[in-house]
């Protein structure tokens, strides 16, 4: 609401100098944003929130300060009487929808000469940002201004029959308002109607047809208090926020359109010839009752944490135009003034007694604290998993929780929907993702813009389906994205070139880090973002809860990435369960272990996980470890085989191994080498 | 007598000084101790030559020295042969980088949350993981905010549905604290929060925030300044200064808003804080009665306090970001900055 100095005078003594004002208004709730000098005098900007409404308006800003500073209010001159002995036109107000529109007051002026308004007021509305019209309409947007309550004024002769009907528009109607827009109606929203059709829009705006016009000489004044809810919903729907709409959805001052018809009929006769010619008419079908609340000291006092005197409550409550009547001790029954649409319990009237009493003057303490802290179940389990991440060479990353169309064709959902917005922003924030994958790669890609071509990225959040029932489902997901550049690398070693083994190994190195339940990483049918080449499944206790792999080179190819990104998409919610491991302490041997190293040669067909589970499965107890040393492709090997070495490490807790049993053990394990797989020692 | 011994002593300890390689130490050695015409051999060999009755004394000072002497004389040739062999080993070139470990980066804005979950944490709060896609009756209804409510305005909302919505704001934790715990409550909540604004320098569809909710008996608003004071101190600066102002939420009674002294000019005035020397942080307020009553905590008998806060914006104002896109870009140069 921008609010000039020079007019605002008109309704009271200001207090002192601007820089002063400014804090008091904004520690009394109301924030000056700015003060800017329009045509010679100080503008203020000031932010009013939307439970006051009664404070659009320069009279109530001047109550707000009459209230801070003891000032006293005047309210500006009204037509002393709003009748004609002789009513000069005949015209009619039926409400015929009393819950939407519980009163409306007319008024019809005739002799009326259209033309400028004076320069004073013209000025004051441009101050106030609004664009002088002709006299007729700036009168009410200037007593608009001035309290608050729209106004509208209709050209009377357009009216037919002199009718003026309150009541809702049948669906699949239509009109074309003032600012020449064909509006479709619903029959949830109120219009005032004519003899024969649609005039306005209650509250919103009026229509083109009965519009003040030069040649305009009968004015019918309207005045009247809508339904908040029915304004907001209109005005939604329509996409029209108007200076009406905006204070009659936040609720107007429904005993304020009595002094607004005089004040604006006041201005009609000085300003712009207009004699009564039909009287005021009040419809008024069930009167509202003013708000009234209890309010007990003490628990103003219980809230506040503050003892406040009965005689600052009482004057508090006064200022503001409160009447509150004693009820017994520490206790009254306070009337809401009409204009305060936010008044409604108690608590509300707290606010008040607090703001005069001052927030700053309210001393901080401390609440007894009856309760032990507790993190989330997975806070440990997520901040663990991010912990050792970056350990492992790998930054953090937080993309938008929203994908396009783009991203689930290349990424699809194995089962399930995306879930759609129904009012995104763009395409490409239509949904939200499903996957993490989508969000690492533009990640990535945006880096490679940048030339940083070596990416080592993650992320931990929440994933979004549609199951086939509805259901939505949210689950916390970690992926992860490795590409570019060389792993281990420094002066005096080249490193190796990072590739799926390195993805494999920050797995495998993140779940040994959570403590996660036995687990393995074994070949899968691969979604169709990777490549079949390399992908794989992470299974934790007989349960998939990861893929991992190379992308797939066609959409390498899609995105341009020229550069192998290698992904794996964890469901950390549903590994959970399978992390953080209990710990039970082995005694440590007693006897050392002894090692023997095996080189074997194999088809290309064996894989390192086959020789490994049948190994494990001759039952060895006395085998601690097996590791793979070596991997040897190369001109020493017939085609089509490959070397490998394999250190067995062995250990028995009960006594020292002698060479014999190490020597049965190894045998044992050759033996099934070369029986199974063909194996043959090098 | 005893002032020969503290003389030999004298010139043993000068004989070693000097001696600054292994073989200078033998040299020494070989003076003092050798068995013919060692020093101390020599200076034995007077004894013969003394009263009887000053023998014992003397021969007992002479041993003396000559474990002395031989225990420093090891000392010195243990200390010279370590540096001699460590000479020996190839010197490195410590200006050469080591060899270097990849160490990633935590994002901004999730080293921040963990920085206000510990702190909430040790001020007794329960933290509670929510939704992002919410109801309807968890986001507004339930706030004091039902359909048709001016203050949704405020909120642009991404709807799925008619009643299912992307969170707005994290003060989802009211209502879902209040159904699912008893007072006293101290509950938290951190996440993301979505609303319909375009990506601009200033504004994000997603963000980040913290929302807080006290209940108990006797729950004042002194107490929501004192919590916060600590909160803030915490977050931001020990000196830091906090004012609450009147301010409008549906969902709390009396309303304030949060400022702290400009972080920047520290009170004094700047381009940062509008010239005003305070920043506006947060929304604070106790509880609305109407979302106590909705939540079945009896309000007679209960109060409490609520605050939010946008992370983002604390992250912005702590780091001197210009422009809140740049969380969200995940461009490493960035992220390698925290």
């Amino acid at each position: 609401m921008k609010i000039s100095i020079e007019w605002l005078r008109e309704y009271l003594d200001l207090p002192e100098s601007l820089e002063q004002l400014r804090p008091s208004l904004t520690m009394a709730g109301h924030v000056v944003e700015s003060i800017t000098e329009v045509a010679g005098t100080p503008v203020l900007e000031v932010e009013i929130t939307s439970n006051r409404p009664d404070c659009l308006s320069y009279l109530g800003i001047a109550r707000e300060i009459a209230a801070l500073y003891g000032k006293k209010i005047r309210s500006g001159r009204t037509a002393k009487s709003m009748r004609v002995r002789k009513e000069r036109v005949a015209y009619s107000i039926d409400i015929r929808d009393r819950d939407l529109c519980p009163r409306y007051i007319g008024l019809v002026l005739d002799g009326i000469r259209v033309g400028s308004s004076p320069d004073w007021m013209q000025r004051r509305l441009e101050a106030s940002g609004m664009r002088p019209v002709n006299n007729i309409v700036d009168i009410t947007n200037y007593v608009l201004l001035e309290r608050g309550h729209p106004l509208h004024a209709f050209d009377f002769d357009k009216l037919h029959e002199g009718k003026i009907i309150v009541s809702r528009a049948c669906s699949g109607q239509k009109m074309v308002t003032l600012d020449g827009v064909e509006r479709d109606l619903d029959s949830e929203m109120l219009l005032i109607n004519d003899g024969a059709g649609p005039v306005a829009i209650a509250g919103v705006m009026g229509g083109r047809d009965s519009e003040i016009s030069d040649a305009t000489t009968r004015v019918l004044l309207e005045c009247a208090y809508f339904q908040p809810a029915s304004i907001r919903r209109t005005s939604k729907k329509l996409g029209l926020s108007t200076e009406a709409s905006y204070r009659f959805e936040r609720g107007a001052d429904w005993d304020g359109p009595p002094a607004a018809v005089a004040r604006t009929c006041y201005w009609m006769q000085e300003l712009a010839g207009g004699r009564i010619a039909g009287s005021v008419q009040d419809v008024y079908p069930a009167a509202i009752a003013p708000v009234q609340i209890s309010f007990s000291r003490g628990r103003a006092e219980t809230l506040l944490g503050v003892s406040l005197a009965p005689e600052f409550v009482e004057s508090t409550l006064k200022c503001l135009h409160f009447r509150p009547v004693r009820k017994g001790k520490g206790k009254w029954l306070v009337q809401c003034p009409s204009y305060r649409a936010d008044m409604e319990l108690e608590a509300d009237l707290i606010e008040e007694i607090a703001r005069f009493y001052g927030y700053q003057n309210i001393p901080a303490t401390i609440p007894a604290c009856k309760s032990a802290g507790q993190s989330s179940a997975v806070h440990p389990m997520e901040q663990a998993a991010r912990n050792i991440m970056r350990g492992l060479g790998f930054s953090e990353i937080m993309s938008l929780s929203f994908a396009g169309v783009q991203d689930h064709r290349r990424f699809p959902l194995s089962d399930g929907l995306p879930l759609e917005i129904r009012n995104p922003l763009t395409e490409e924030t239509q949904f939200l993702r499903a996957s993490l994958a989508p969000g690492l790669v533009k990640a990535v890609k945006h880096n490679f813009n940048y030339n940083q071509r070596q990416v080592r990225i993650f992320e931990i959040a929440k994933i979004f389906r549609r199951s086939a029932d509805g259901a939505v489902s949210e689950r916390n997901a970690l992926a992860m994205i490795g590409t570019g550049g060389s792993t281990g690398r420094n002066w005096r070693n080249p490193g190796a070139e990072y590739d799926f083994y390195h993805l494999k190994g920050t797995v495998m190195a993140l779940l040994a880090g959570l403590r996660c339940a036995p687990h393995e990483v074994v070949p899968a049918p691969a979604p169709s973002w990777l490549n079949e080449a390399s992908s794989a499944a992470l299974m934790v206790a007989g349960k998939c809860l990861g893929v991992l792999g190379a992308m797939h080179p066609a959409l390498e190819e899609e995105f341009k990435l020229k550069q192998t990104m290698y992904i794996a998409e964890i469901d950390f919610q549903g590994l959970c369960p399978y992390l953080f491991s209990p710990i039970q302490f082995k005694p440590l041997p007693r006897f050392p272990s002894v090692e023997r190293d095996l080189s074997i040669v194999v088809s290309r067909e064996v894989s390192y996980g086959a020789l490994r589970l049948a190994i494990l499965g001759l039952g060895v107890g006395e085998l601690a470890a097996l590791e793979l040393m070596d991997v040897y492709e190369g001109d020493q090997i017939p085609a089509g085989k490959l070397g490998m070495t394999l250190r067995l490490t062995f250990l028995d807790r009960e006594g020292t191994l002698v060479v014999d049993r190490v020597q049965s053990f190894s045998d044992t394990i050759i033996s099934l080498l070369q029986n199974s797989f063909g194996a043959e020692l090098r | 007598m005893s002032g020969s011994f503290e003389e030999l002593r004298r010139q043993f300890e000068e004989d070693l000084v000097h001696a600054s390689s292994l073989d200078h130490v033998k040299l020494v050695r070989d003076k003092w101790l050798a068995r013919e015409n060692g020093i101390i051999t020599g200076e034995m060999r007077r004894l013969r030559d003394l009263p009887k009755e000053e023998r014992p004394a003397f021969g007992q000072e002479m041993n003396r020295l000559r474990a002395l002497v031989e225990s420093r004389i090891e000392e010195s040739r243990a200390a010279l042969q370590a540096s001699e062999v460590s000479k020996s080993r190839k010197r490195a070139d410590v200006t050469r980088p080591g060899y270097p470990h990849a160490l990633g980066t935590l994002h901004p804005i999730r080293q921040l949350q963990e920085e206000i979950e510990g702190i909430f944490v040790s001020l007794g709060f329960t933290v509670l993981d929510l939704p992002e896609v919410e109801l309807d009756y968890y986001n507004f209804e339930a706030l004091n905010m039902p359909r048709n409510h001016p203050a949704r305005d405020a909120q642009d909302t991404f709807y799925f549905d008619e009643n299912l919505l992307l969170r707005t704001h994290c003060s989802t934790v009211q209502v879902h604290a209040m159904e699912s715990m008893k007072p006293p409550i101290r509950a938290v909540s951190l996440g993301k929060v979505y609303r319909r604004d375009p990506f601009d320098a200033t504004h994000s569809p997603m963000f980040n925030q913290v929302d807080v909710l006290v209940v108990d008996a006797g729950i004042t608003m002194g107490d929501l300044k004192g919590t916060l004071e600590i909160f803030l101190k915490r977050v931001f600066h020990p000196d830091i200064k906090m004012r609450l102002r009147p301010g409008f939420f549906p969902f709390v009674e009396p309303g304030a808003e949060v400022d702290i002294s400009c972080i920047f000019c520290l009170g004094s005035g700047c381009r940062i804080c509008k010239q005003s020397g305070w920043i506006e942080i947060l929304g604070a307020g106790m509880v609305h009665p109407n979302v106590l009553r909705i939540s079945g905590v009896d309000d007679a008998k209960y109060s409490g306090f609520a605050w939010g806060m946008g992370i983002d914006r604390v992250a912005i104002l702590k780091y001197g970001v210009d422009d809140i896109r740049l969380f969200f870009e995940n461009d490493l140069r960035f992220l390698n900055q925290f």
